[in-house]
């Protein structure tokens, strides 16, 4: 198990590096943290040409806050985001997802943006920016864009980023003072992806956000099951008829550890949890 | 671009400088190129914890670092923790409490706890077991791991140097 | 100087002399030697299950960087001489050992061809390269593919996928379950597991051309069988053969066999007169060490309204994969699993029967446990079950059953002997440790607030350890296993040396020996140069597997230990002018009683081998300082234990937490606490992995599922919880030293415990667990069907 042969590079600066990948096209990988990356390639699962390892543009990494949102580096380390007062301050719920994050060596060297690109559905980061309405900021030949993070995930390790493209970071809108959280998540071992998770938010206004990870092709974010919870004002009236929303709209896939309907029924269990963790910490 | 890399790396405070493949992995590196064979090689995909070393001062996997990535870092090895004749403190620990039976996932675990305590309060065996979970050892069953770093947490609270 | 007296080591908590290498970094396992120009070796494997070899094109590869030589079974047809694991059994088909597959491939990852190459990673670029022509066959992807009618077959000169059969019966089985006031049974499936130590199997052989000597060093359990083996193999004689196995990281019987690669790599060290070696990875591990305990039981137990035993009977097959592993032969497990089907109880009808069944999976071998893991996961279900039937507490249950301490030597329904050992003291005392009425008193209360719902599990054992030469640890199998030589010298320095045939992997035996020559001899125990793992330390030797190291290495250690001793005495005697009688040894200082008169063992060495004149000529030669004995045990000895788990099933989510785990076992003498216990602690893990989480799996075309750690899973930390042990020791058991052998029991016993704890929890549900692992998917399953199942009952009564 060693990888194929490839060629190396390591840009100083982000021209640099969009220098390469627009050179390379597909033939490129970009190489952050390569916690994904590295074990597909000993597995030779993928043969590129050439590593574009972005490690050194350290203007990528960092966790700042201002005009109303926390902005979050692609290179920002697992362990950073982790450890960040300013996270577990203002968003508490992400805070409380990546404690759930692999293991500390994983956490030393994976990042933020790295997790995102790889698009892994059982992740929880996809998840979490699902649930936190990001956005994503990429740079590309044509200069930067943004890229809502509801249109970010097209498939199963697919993503809308480009190959010619580098993701820069997130922007994730400040939430309203007083928005309760919960997440829950069950995976079979200590830092293994989940069978499933769930996060929500529950706004002062009533207004819920419901994301799951790990019961689609891409993580989710259950509208319906949404909608029927602020109609129902979360009672447990409006829990089962959200629970019965969201096994509806996800379509588990069937793998090696749990089956569709296990990871549907999960959903729901998962889903009734995190809710009634949000309401005790609403009261 | 293409082709070998000149590195220099510098390994429990000595630099070495090579001549590397860009695929060489770390702990190839580590083990093939520079002879230090106490780190070990487990799984190769990030999952078994054998192979953890320290990358300027983090913990991390080196079947999941290529060699050509550590040019210029400070790496940290089990080597780095004590002579046969002279074991640190943390060795010590592992051997009071047999905290290692064929001694083959030993090193990874004693990087990893490295970290751990310099990363975390690790107030309760939970927190311990969780800690060490990234490192799977088949022998001990994790008990005496856990005794051997419940020792050091409280040696470290009473000596926090 | 009286036995009182004398320090002593056996008995105490000695820190490990294996550790400071290990801790330091400093071990020295197969993959760490660095030899300049050593070749490192790929394998082309198999990606068909089942399929003849039309074609094989190696030229690519050959001519890719750094590719020395490539090789398939023809370019080395004169190499390697064919051999199988034999067997006096009958009914049993004994398959050729196959290094590099000829016509036909039995599995996915077959080893069909090897590059030699300067480095792994080109050796690996190459490997890929190497295009195989095949012709599938019809994969038998499990035991009833292969038993359906016109199966394909495996081994066509085998004339049936069924490779071995087996049965045993005692008593009048018939009449008892006819007589029998009530019966429990079921179907129970037992899945594979792989060993999965941390370290993969490794091989590295160096040759001397000039001397025709050819050293392997093999991460390997078993040194001198693999010597005797590779001998016949490459026809050498085992003077110019030497097989070492340095620090091996952990095995649990998945580096017991002889394997293809290892007998590859010995070949073309002599062919290509180089250092080859070849350093397996996780998914070769994953897909080619040989698995185990794939297994399906189907058996029945009657007993009396007191609960009382009277009959068992069981049909086992075994998915025993693709070959019959050499030397252990494909029936060792399956036959194992009917062998201790009848446990620790009484139990006066038995029939047993078993088949094992080829299929296109990694071939089955030894794996911790060997058998007992299945047989107990079924017996103490049995047992519970008809508990439950009467109404009955397990432990009490247990009580009525459990052969007492008058009935041993208690022959068990499969032919074996126990010898005494504590059930019931186990059993008594893991209830006290875990505080079992407490336990069953809070359980009464109710789920807790978190909804989870708590199971108690008790599984008793015994099991058979130190066997003798009366007993092959393989059915017929022409190997001797049950004895044990050990070589202790005194040498001209003074130094303390003894060589054994064992392999330490990770048993501390370096440790364990060491204490009891120390004892013994009169000196400590770092005193004492253990050599083990090396086929050149003594004529015939095997290896470490079947719990057998301690039993018989000790009890060569002790023979071999006093012989010397005996002799120290002697020369002391002579150099002293006093009478052997007054002669003592403390510390390594000889000495006569009462005077001042002493001297160092290096002294002692010096006037016995370099001080001409100080002896008589002739005790040179006839108190020679070495001293060689072999050890027998003949029969074996019984360890037996009783678990108890504490477990927590989540019936929302499915998750088990194992809570709490007390072990008490009777292992006889212990020499070393600390490592007793690390041996239980590992062992239990492992039974709580087969138990919860592990499992090989491949799909109906013989494809592995699980070929890596992320798939195939094993516990850590954080899913085995805290396990206490305690040590009883009934009465000493008749071997050499009151040794028993107990580095399996852990994992022996944790499948029934686990297994019992679940069906306990889920108890409201009306569960039982009848399949290992018990996965959150199957469990899943299990509590959906139950709800069905009430539902039905339910719209029925109404």
């Amino acid at each position: 198990m060693k990888p194929p042969p490839f060629d190396y590079a390591r840009p100083e600066s982000l021209e640099e590096a969009l220098d390469l990948l627009a050179r390379h096209g597909d033939e490129a990988k970009l190489l952050a943290g390569g916690q994904s990356l590295m074990a597909m390639l000993n597995f030779r699962l993928l043969a590129p040409a050439i590593l574009v390892d972005i490690n050194r543009l350290d203007r990528l990494a960092g966790i700042e806050e201002g005009d109303g949102r926390l902005s979050i580096g692609a290179l920002t380390r697992h362990h950073a985001l982790e450890t960040s007062d300013l996270v577990a301050e203002r968003l508490p719920v992400l805070h409380a997802a990546m404690g759930h994050v692999a293991h500390l060596a994983i956490r030393n060297r994976g990042t933020v943006g790295g997790s995102l690109a790889h698009a892994d559905p059982a992740a929880e980061l996809p998840a979490m920016m699902c649930l936190l309405d990001a956005t994503l900021r990429v740079a590309g030949p044509a200069g930067t864009r943004e890229i809502s993070v509801h249109d970010f995930f097209t498939g199963a390790l697919e993503t809308a980023l480009g190959d010619d493209e580098i993701l820069l970071g997130i922007d994730l809108p400040s939430l309203p003072p007083g928005t309760a959280w919960g997440f829950e998540e069950f995976s079979r071992r200590a830092g293994d992806f989940a069978l499933a998770g769930v996060a929500v938010l529950v706004e002062p206004t009533g207004a819920v956000r419901l994301a799951l990870l790990g019961v689609d092709e891409t993580p989710v974010r259950a509208r319906a099951a949404e909608a029927e919870l602020a109609r129902g004002a979360l009672s447990d009236a409006a829990v089962g008829q959200a629970v019965e929303a969201l096994r509806a709209e996800i379509s588990p896939l069937d793998d090696l550890h749990a089956g569709a309907d296990y990871r549907r029924h999960l959903a729901g269990v998962l889903t009734t949890r995190a809710l009634a963790a949000a309401r005790a910490r609403l009261a | 671009m293409s082709g070998r890399h000149t590195i220099t790396v510098t390994v429990n405070g000595r630099a070495y400088t090579r001549e590397v493949a860009p695929r060489l992995l770390l702990a190839d590196f580590l083990r093939e190129e520079l002879g230090l064979t106490g780190t070990h090689v487990g799984c190769e995909h990030g999952i078994c914890g054998a192979c953890t070393v320290l990358i300027d001062g983090d913990s991390a996997r080196s079947c999941l670092t290529l060699a050509v990535q550590c040019d210029g870092a400070e790496v940290g090895t089990i080597e780095g923790l004590g002579r046969v004749a002279d074991l640190g403190r943390l060795q010590q620990a592992f051997r009071e409490h047999h905290a290692l039976q064929c001694g083959f996932c030993t090193a990874g675990m004693l990087i990893t706890v490295t970290d751990l305590l310099a990363k975390y309060p690790l107030a309760s065996e939970a927190d311990i077991r969780e800690g060490l979970s990234g490192n799977l050892c088949r022998c001990t069953g994790y008990e005496n791991i856990v005794r051997a770093v419940q020792d050091l947490v409280a040696a470290r609270e009473a000596d926090p140097a | 100087m009286s036995e009182t007296q004398r320090p002593k080591s056996v008995g105490a908590r000695v820190q490990r002399l294996e550790d400071p290498r290990l801790l330091a970094g400093r071990g020295r396992f197969t993959d760490d030697h660095r030899a300049p120009d050593t070749l490192h070796l790929a394998f082309r494997r198999s990606e068909e299950a089942h399929a003849r070899i039309l074609a094989i094109d190696t030229a690519t590869a050959a001519a890719m960087p750094g590719v020395v030589a490539v090789f398939t079974a023809a370019d080395l047809a004169g190499e390697i001489r064919p051999v199988r694991a034999e067997s006096r059994m009958r009914d049993y088909y004994a398959t050729e050992f196959v290094a590099l597959a000829t016509n036909k491939v039995r599995y996915v990852g077959e080893a069909i061809a090897v590059v030699a190459a300067e480095s792994r990673y080109l050796a690996e670029d190459a490997a890929a390269e190497i295009e195989v022509d095949f012709e599938s066959l019809p994969p038998l992807g499990d035991t009833d593919a292969a038993l359906a009618e016109g199966a394909a077959l495996l081994h066509e000169e085998a004339a049936s996928n069924v490779i071995a059969r087996r049965e045993f019966a005692r008593g009048e089985v018939e009449e008892a379950f006819f007589a029998a006031p009530h019966r429990v049974g079921g179907r129970f499936r037992m899945h594979r597991k792989t060993p999965a130590a941390i370290e993969n199997r490794a091989y590295r052989a160096e040759f001397d051309p000039g001397r025709g000597h050819l050293t392997v060093h093999s991460a390997t359990q078993v040194p001198g069988l693999i010597r005797d083996a590779l001998a016949e193999i490459l026809d050498l004689p085992g003077s110019r053969l030497r097989v070492v196995a340095g620090d091996v990281g952990g095995g649990f019987g998945g580096k017991a066999s002889l394997y293809p690669e290892e007998v590859v790599v010995a070949a073309l060290a002599r062919r290509l007169e180089a250092t080859v070696k070849w350093t397996g990875d996780r998914l070769e591990d994953l897909t080619t060490t040989s698995q185990a305990f794939d297994e399906v039981v189907e058996a029945e137990l009657a007993f009396d309204g007191a609960g009382r035993l009277l009959g068992l009977t069981a049909e086992v097959v075994g998915d025993v994969g693709a070959y019959s592993i050499y030397p252990w032969t494909a029936s060792l497990e399956p036959v194992q699993v009917i062998s201790f089907l009848p446990g620790p109880y009484r139990l006066p009808a038995y029939r047993g029967a078993v088949r094992a069944v080829a299929t296109n999976k990694p071939p089955m071998g030894p794996y911790r446990g060997v058998g007992r893991p299945v047989s107990v996961f079924v017996m103490e279900r049995l047992i519970d079950m008809a508990a439950s039937k009467l109404g009955l507490d397990p432990v009490e249950m247990r009580r009525r059953n459990l052969v007492a301490a008058d009935e041993f030597p208690y022959r068990a329904g499969s032919g074996l002997m126990w010898d005494r050992s504590g059930f019931h003291e186990c059993l008594e005392a893991a209830v006290a440790e875990i505080d079992y009425a407490g336990r069953r008193a809070a359980q009464s209360a109710g789920p807790g607030a978190d909804g989870r719902l708590i199971g108690i599990g008790v599984a008793s054992y015994a099991e058979l350890t130190g066997i003798g030469s009366r007993i092959s640890a393989a059915p017929g199998m022409p190997i001797n296993t049950g004895t044990e030589t050990a070589t202790i010298q005194l040498d001209s320095t003074g130094a303390v040396r003894a060589a054994f045939g064992i392999a330490s992997h990770g048993q501390g035996l370096e440790t364990t020996l060491a204490q009891v020559i120390a004892d013994e001899l009169g000196v400590a125990p770092d005193a004492v140069e253990i050599v083990q793992g090396d086929s050149a330390a003594v004529p015939h030797g095997t290896g470490t597997y079947a719990s057998r190291s301690t039993v018989l290495a000790g009890g060569a250690a002790i023979l071999s230990a006093r012989g010397l001793r005996e002799r120290i005495v002697q020369v002391a005697a002579l150099l002293f002018e006093a009478a052997a009688d007054d002669v003592e040894i403390t510390d390594g200082i000889v000495a006569v009683a009462g005077t001042d008169r002493r001297m160092s063992f290096r002294e002692l060495a010096k006037a016995f081998y370099s001080e001409m004149g100080r002896l008589p000529r002739e005790v040179r030669d006839e108190l020679a300082l070495e001293v060689t004995r072999v050890y027998d045990p003949f029969f074996g000895t019984t360890t037996s234990a009783t678990h108890i788990a504490v477990v927590a099933v989540d019936p929302e989510t499915c998750e088990v937490e194992v809570l709490d785990y007390a072990v008490a076992e009777d292992c006889g003498r212990v020499i070393n606490p600390a490592i007793v216990d690390g041996q239980v602690h590992g062992g239990v893990a492992q039974g709580i992995g087969a138990a919860l989480f592990e499992e090989v799996r491949h799909d109906a075309d013989g494809q592995c599922l699980t070929g890596s750690f992320v798939d195939y899973v094993v516990p850590s930390a954080a899913e085995i919880p805290a396990i206490s042990v305690t040590h009883v020791e009934s009465v000493l058991p008749a071997t050499e030293g009151g040794f028993r052998g107990m580095g399996e029991g852990g994992t022996i016993g944790a499948t029934g415990a686990i297994a019992n704890a679940v069906t306990d929890a889920l108890r409201p549900l009306d569960i039982d667990i009848m399949e290992l692992p018990v996965t959150p998917e199957r469990l899943f399953r299990l509590i959906q069907n139950a709800k069905i199942n009430a539902k039905t009952k339910e719209r029925d009564e109404t």
